[in-house]
């Protein structure tokens, strides 16, 4: 704070009631001065506000001095100089509040305790002492207006160093004392070894000293309702709020503070169940023993807790018992039962019958490709090659019906078979052995004709073995003709072997009557024997067949 | 009779030769009486034995030693054995080979008559195995037959017989079991199957019987 020039307060040395007096009146009216002041002047540093106000407070301090015990304030004056600090004022202005505050809480128990007959003796000793009670009244009226000045700015200095204090001191909220909350406790528990019912008592006041909004609004609201009220001690209730149930969780009992360590993580877990009943509070604050339920997590026990974990657990796995089904657990399903695509979701187990198709992979193309470049450098082509058919047995030679008059009679073919199976004679030749020997004989001629037309040296025919005398006159012997081959086979034969005739050849046209008749009776003779030779041989022959076609 | 108990030679009266009988000749059979077979002559087959009667003739006189003659007036052929006939069954032998000729066999085909014990002729007729009236009967004997007699040469050749067709009678020379094989593919022939099944029925037989022969 700056240092006043003008310097010095009122009065510093020799305090007297006069003194008194007009330092309150000063103190007053300075007050008055600060008050009136507009709030944004307070926010930059001048020099006469300071002044000011370190003036009022010293004089508030001397109007002070008289209400309280000379033993406990070590000061008679406040010493507000330019050169003390704020800190060094407000520290003395603590000396002189602290054991105000107490003196008064005191008085305020008194009162409490005091009948209609007392208030009557202090109002009675009140008429008796006009001046007196006036003054009294005067002192006891500043004395709660100081209190409330003090307590504002008290709360106020609280307010800027609530965080500071959180951390030092859980309770540090208003009223809470931590003595007295230990005296208390060990006149309750007194009671408790006596027997006496005041458990309800003792719950009421647990709970009002959890639960400070309701309670202590009950209690304070019947008592001093015109002069106190809720926000003198609370602070306004959007700051408390938050602030309260940050309390409340710090705010326990001594029980419930040893167990705090261990239910801050079931406090983490159960965030949503307190906050769900701390809103309940927040709304219905008078309604706290009536629903069973919503009882305080704070008073719950570990094993209610426990219990209470189980117990939602139970509830769960009951729903997943006794509810309906999901679709894969109840046997045999139909698409139209189950919803759309459901199955693509499910990982169904079922056998594949086929074979999966191969994987398409560099690695495995690569191999197969590194095969097939081998294969064709070497070329090794896994070609399918004809196998010749080897012949295991001889062909069967099928019998073929002839159905032609067998020219041997009965007799002859069984002396034939008879005949082979003694094995006098040779076997009969097959069908397919006349046929090999007609090809084979074809075959020669063939070849014997290529080799005269490309080989250069004369080859003769080949001999065929024939046991049969040939009637015909050939050579021995075959020579080769030496002559060109444009001449004809016709033109070199000699006359007589082209025509051998003997006699008188004579035409048609030169012959006689008689001629014609000698060869017309030449022809018929011919003609009669060929005739004869016919017929016999018919008759030799088909005997039967004749008859056949007579009958026919 | 005295036993000789005491003897002891050990010679043994040597026992009379078994008396050897030479076969008894035909003539010595019948004790010296003269057998004889007539066989009748159809008139269609009149003209045949004339033309063939030599050839019937020479194996029977020669070969079987049996007397064999035509009698015109009755229009039989007569036969009967000499003393010289060496076996009694020559005679019916002769006596079949003629009668298969008379049936309508050739001599080719009878003479094995007389060659092979075990040839028989089995006879019967198209009514036998079913009833054919007029046109059907025709038609039968028909399909018996076949074109240029073609099925009948083709039975005779695969079993090995000798088939007669007269009218509605059938004759079949043979060995018993070629005959029941013609006689089977016959049948079914009258009873209306067509060529073509009947040969392949003969093709499959003939070649098992082949097989076994």
């Amino acid at each position: 704070m700056a240092k006043n020039p003008t310097g010095g307060g009122n009065g510093d040395v020799g305090l007297g009631e006069r003194d008194h007096q007009s330092a309150k009146i000063l103190s007053l009216e300075l007050l008055k001065k600060l008050v009136s002041t507009s709030p944004p002047l307070y926010l930059s540093p001048s020099p006469d506000l300071s002044h000011l106000s370190r003036n009022a407070s010293k004089n508030l301090f001397t109007t002070l001095v008289p209400l309280c015990r000379p033993k406990s304030l070590p000061l008679t004056q406040l010493l507000s100089d330019e050169n003390f600090d704020a800190e060094q004022i407000w520290h003395q202005i603590e000396f002189q509040s602290k054991p105000m505050v107490k003196s008064g809480r005191r008085s305020l128990r008194t009162f409490d305790g005091l009948g209609a007959e007392e208030w009557r003796k202090l109002f009675g000793v009140v008429d008796e002492e006009d001046e007196l009670d006036e003054e009294v009244d005067a002192l006891e009226e500043n004395q709660v207006e100081s209190e409330e000045e003090e307590e504002e700015e008290e709360e106020e200095s609280e307010d800027e160093k609530n965080e500071d204090k959180k951390k030092k001191g859980i309770f540090d909220h208003g009223f809470f004392d931590t003595d007295e909350l230990e005296e208390f406790l060990e006149t309750e528990e007194k009671l408790e070894y006596e027997g006496n019912s005041k458990n309800e008592d003792d719950e009421e006041e647990e709970d009002d000293d959890d639960d400070e909004i309701g309670a202590f609004n009950e209690e304070l609201s019947d008592d001093d309702a015109p002069y106190e009220k809720y926000d003198d001690f609370f602070g306004k209730k959007k700051k408390a709020t938050e602030s309260s149930k940050k309390n409340k969780k710090s705010t326990k009992t001594l029980k419930d503070i040893e167990d705090k360590d261990e239910w801050d993580e079931q406090n983490g877990h159960e965030d949503s169940f307190d906050g769900s009943q701390e809103s309940e509070k927040d709304d219905d604050p008078m309604n706290d023993a009536e629903s069973g339920d919503n009882k305080n997590n704070d008073t719950l026990s570990n094993f209610e807790k426990q219990s209470q974990i189980i117990k939602s657990q139970i509830d769960e796995i009951e729903k997943d018992l006794l509810g309906p089904k999901s679709w894969t657990m109840t046997g045999e399903i139909t698409g139209s039962k189950r919803p759309k695509n459901s199955a693509l979701e499910v990982d169904l187990d079922f056998q594949h019958n086929r074979s999966r198709p191969p994987i398409e992979a560099e690695e495995n193309t690569a191999s197969i490709e590194d095969i097939i470049m081998k294969r064709i450098r070497e070329g090794n082509f896994d070609d399918v090659q004809r196998q010749a058919e080897l012949p295991s047995k001889a062909p069967k030679e099928s019998k073929q019906l002839d159905e032609n008059k067998s020219q041997k009679g009965l007799a002859e073919i069984y002396e034939e078979e008879f005949a082979q199976t003694t094995g006098l004679a040779n076997a009969p030749l097959s069908l397919t052995d006349e046929q090999k020997k007609e090809a084979d004989s074809l075959f020669k001629k063939l070849c014997y004709k290529l080799d005269a037309l490309s080989h250069f040296h004369f080859t003769p025919k080949p001999i065929i073995e024939d046991l049969s005398v040939s009637a015909i006159n050939l050579p021995a012997l075959a020579m080769e003709e030496i002559a060109p081959s444009a001449v004809s086979d016709a033109a070199m034969l000699a006359p007589e072997e082209i025509f051998s005739g003997k006699g008188n050849i004579k035409e048609d046209a030169e012959l006689s009557k008689v001629d014609r008749k000698r060869r017309r009776a030449k022809n018929k003779r011919i003609f009669k024997a060929e005739t004869i030779k016919r017929t016999s041989k018919k008759a030799k022959v088909a005997p039967i067949t004749d008859l056949s076609n007579e009958k026919e | 009779m005295e036993i000789d108990s005491n003897t002891n030679d050990s010679v043994i009266p040597s026992l009379s030769e078994k008396p050897i009988f030479k076969a008894l000749t035909a003539s010595e059979m019948s004790n010296g009486k003269v057998q004889f077979r007539k066989i009748p002559v159809p008139a269609h087959r009149y003209t045949p034995l004339k033309k063939s009667w030599m050839e019937i003739y020479t194996p029977v006189n020669e070969q079987m030693i049996i007397d064999i003659r035509m009698n015109l007036k009755a229009r039989k052929v007569e036969m009967k054995t000499k003393q010289d006939t060496p076996d009694v069954s020559n005679l019916q032998k002769c006596a079949d080979f003629v009668h298969a000729f008379m049936l309508g066999f050739s001599v080719a085909d009878a003479i094995s008559l007389l060659r092979l014990d075990d040839l028989y002729i089995d006879t019967f007729e198209i009514k036998d195995v079913k009833t054919l009236k007029g046109e059907h009967l025709s038609r039968a004997i028909g399909r018996l037959s076949g074109k240029g007699g073609k099925t009948k040469f083709a039975i005779e050749n695969s079993t090995r017989t000798r088939i007669v067709i007269a009218d509605s009678k059938i004759h079949i020379l043979g060995s018993f079991r070629n005959i029941k094989i013609a006689r089977d593919s016959l049948c079914s022939l009258i009873m209306g199957s067509p060529a073509a099944k009947v040969y392949s029925k003969l093709r499959n037989i003939t070649a098992r019987l082949a097989e076994m022969n």
